[in-house]
């Protein structure tokens, strides 16, 4: 065969493979891929505080103790965590944000991402709900978002009146890395592990171009909920857009320069609800005793049926320890 | 890969008497009246992969070489991932022991997890320069693939947390540049060659999860 021929030859099957496409999607176009956010629909519901919009929403009455909602990653989002809404039913203000630069809230370039700029986000949030100076506030952190409630405890012992935490990676950086490591387990020659890297020939992205690392993110997460996945759920869980630029922005803060959210944990007394799952055996007892350590009353309590996404999987049983410990506090 | 699948081929590796590479070629190896070249490997390249290629030397005045190859990462479903490249190379120049290869391929990709399934059409053009002689090699390479449209079907999982997601053929998509290095030891009509090497994606900033290839392979020519 001639190479004349072959070169014409693949040249036609080229455009038998072309010609039945659809008009083309670019990838970066906003709402193809991963939803809008509060900036791009204005539909959404949302804060405006701190020099950001956030994609936030309440429940319940106003003037009740409020509970903030953190969720986990960095660069998760609170749709997983809706469940928390049956605290309004007994008596408390539900306040769900996603936070900077993650889920349905504003992107923001990687450079303004700083550990203190996630805790003024924090703060300004309170304020914003809290209507006057004798209104609790109770954070309820999942994982990361039980990570930056310590952070801001550790920063600012009495602004809050008490806290539950679902199993925080830790609060010093390394006690988190070893959590990660232990919760990743990559295993090259698995399926998980492949399919979770392979697409990275066929999406690549630049960090301003969010939608589609965004959306990278969000495909790589399919290895974590995967059968047999170690860190025990069950399944895949509710979500609306990971925010790879904050994520991406923080780890490699935390990489670059570590932190130690324990050394004022000493001046907070007031109980803990400390909880991890059952089935998450990257965790377990021996990691929860030691992360818990710097706060001196915790309340410790293993949340039985579940992976790490407790506040979803394990919702009944977290659910009545939740609520007795606050209203213990209430 | 595919636990059966990897039995499978590493027998065939060890089994069949002549195996060699349609990409990796040591021309000055080449002898006369040999036409023919399989390949078999196995490394990292976006993912742990095996592969196996055949690759046909055309009467030109000038070496070139057709080829197609397969390749499939590792995990327990058979067939759902692969990556197959057809086109071919030339030996362009040619200085005493030094000598230069062009190579353009295009891609077909498949893959799916849980949440989607991609078809991509793609195209890699590099470049290979290096040092050889008839019993070994030792050369740099440098090239560029480039995802050029890919068809995107989503599953339940992610039209549920959003319904409004699209499916369809997405243009642009990416692309990464790799460079590395390789060496080769030939002996009789066989080759035996490693490929070690970075990629970085085309903004020349982001890197993939695992910015790195490797491959180690072996040629047979008839």
């Amino acid at each position: 065969m001639k190479p004349k021929s072959i070169l014409m030859a693949l040249a036609i099957v080229a455009g038998f493979a072309f010609a039945g496409c659809e008009k083309e999607i670019d990838p970066r176009e906003p709402g193809m891929l991963v939803p809008k956010t509060v900036e791009q629909d204005p539909a959404l519901s949302s804060i405006s505080v701190n020099g950001t919009t956030l994609h936030a929403e309440t429940f319940g009455n106003p003037d009740s103790a409020i509970i903030i909602v953190l969720h986990g990653g960095p660069g998760g989002d609170y749709r997983s965590l809706l469940k928390c809404r049956a605290f309004a039913d007994n008596g408390y203000f539900v306040v769900f944000y996603d936070q900077r630069g993650s889920g349905l809230s504003k992107r923001h370039e990687k450079s303004i991402y700083s550990i203190q700029l996630m805790l003024d986000d924090l703060t300004a949030v309170i304020q914003h709900y809290q209507n006057s100076a004798g209104q609790k506030v109770f954070l309820l952190g999942h994982s990361w978002g039980a990570m930056l409630a310590t952070a801001y405890i550790n920063t600012y012992p009495t602004r809050v009146q008490g806290v539950i935490l679902a199993e925080p990676g830790g609060f010093i950086w390394n006690d988190a890395k070893e959590y990660i490591s232990r919760a990743n387990n990559i295993n090259l020659l698995s399926e998980e592990t492949n399919d979770a890297i392979f697409f990275d020939q066929v999406f690549t992205g630049k960090e301003s171009e969010h939608e589609i690392v965004d959306y990278k993110m969000q495909l790589m997460s399919a290895k974590e909920n995967a059968k047999n996945n170690r860190i025990g759920n069950a399944g895949h869980y509710p979500f609306w857009r990971s925010g790879a630029i904050v994520a991406k922005a923080l780890f490699e803060i935390a990489d670059r320069d570590g932190f130690n959210w324990t050394t004022n944990l000493g001046s907070f007394t007031t109980k803990v609800l400390f909880t991890y799952s059952e089935l998450n055996t990257a965790y377990g007892l021996q990691h929860a005793r030691l992360v818990s350590a710097p706060y001196p009353n915790v309340q410790m309590e293993k949340i039985p049926g579940t992976g790490h996404e407790i506040l979803f999987f394990g919702w009944d049983a977290f659910y009545p320890v939740a609520l007795a410990y606050l209203n213990q506090l209430k | 890969m595919k636990n059966n699948s990897i039995i499978i081929l590493l027998l065939l590796i060890f089994i069949v008497p002549k195996p060699g590479n349609a990409q990796t070629v040591n021309w000055t190896s080449f002898g006369n009246g040999l036409k023919h070249i399989i390949n078999l490997n196995a490394g990292f390249d976006n993912s742990a992969t095996i592969g196996i290629g055949y690759g046909q030397k055309l009467n030109t005045s000038f070496p070139l070489l057709l080829s197609v190859e397969y390749s499939a990462p590792a995990g327990k479903t058979i067939f759902d991932d692969f990556k197959t490249k057809l086109g071919g190379q030339a030996e362009v120049v040619k200085a005493g022991r030094f000598s230069a290869t062009v190579k353009a391929y295009g891609i077909f990709r498949r893959n799916e997890s849980d949440y989607v399934r991609l078809l991509n059409f793609g195209s890699e053009f590099s470049t290979v320069m290096g040092y050889y002689k008839s019993s070994w090699h030792a050369a740099g390479e440098l090239g560029f693939d480039k995802a050029i449209i890919t068809h995107v079907q989503h599953k339940d999982i992610m039209k549920e947390s959003y319904p409004g997601i699209k499916d369809g053929w997405y243009m642009p998509t990416g692309g990464n540049f790799f460079y590395g290095i390789q060496t080769g030891k030939s002996f009789k009509n066989n080759d035996v060659y490693i490929r070690i090497g970075k990629t970085v994606a085309q903004d020349l900033k982001n890197k993939a999860t695992i910015p790195l290839y490797f491959q180690l392979g072996v040629n047979g020519r008839f």
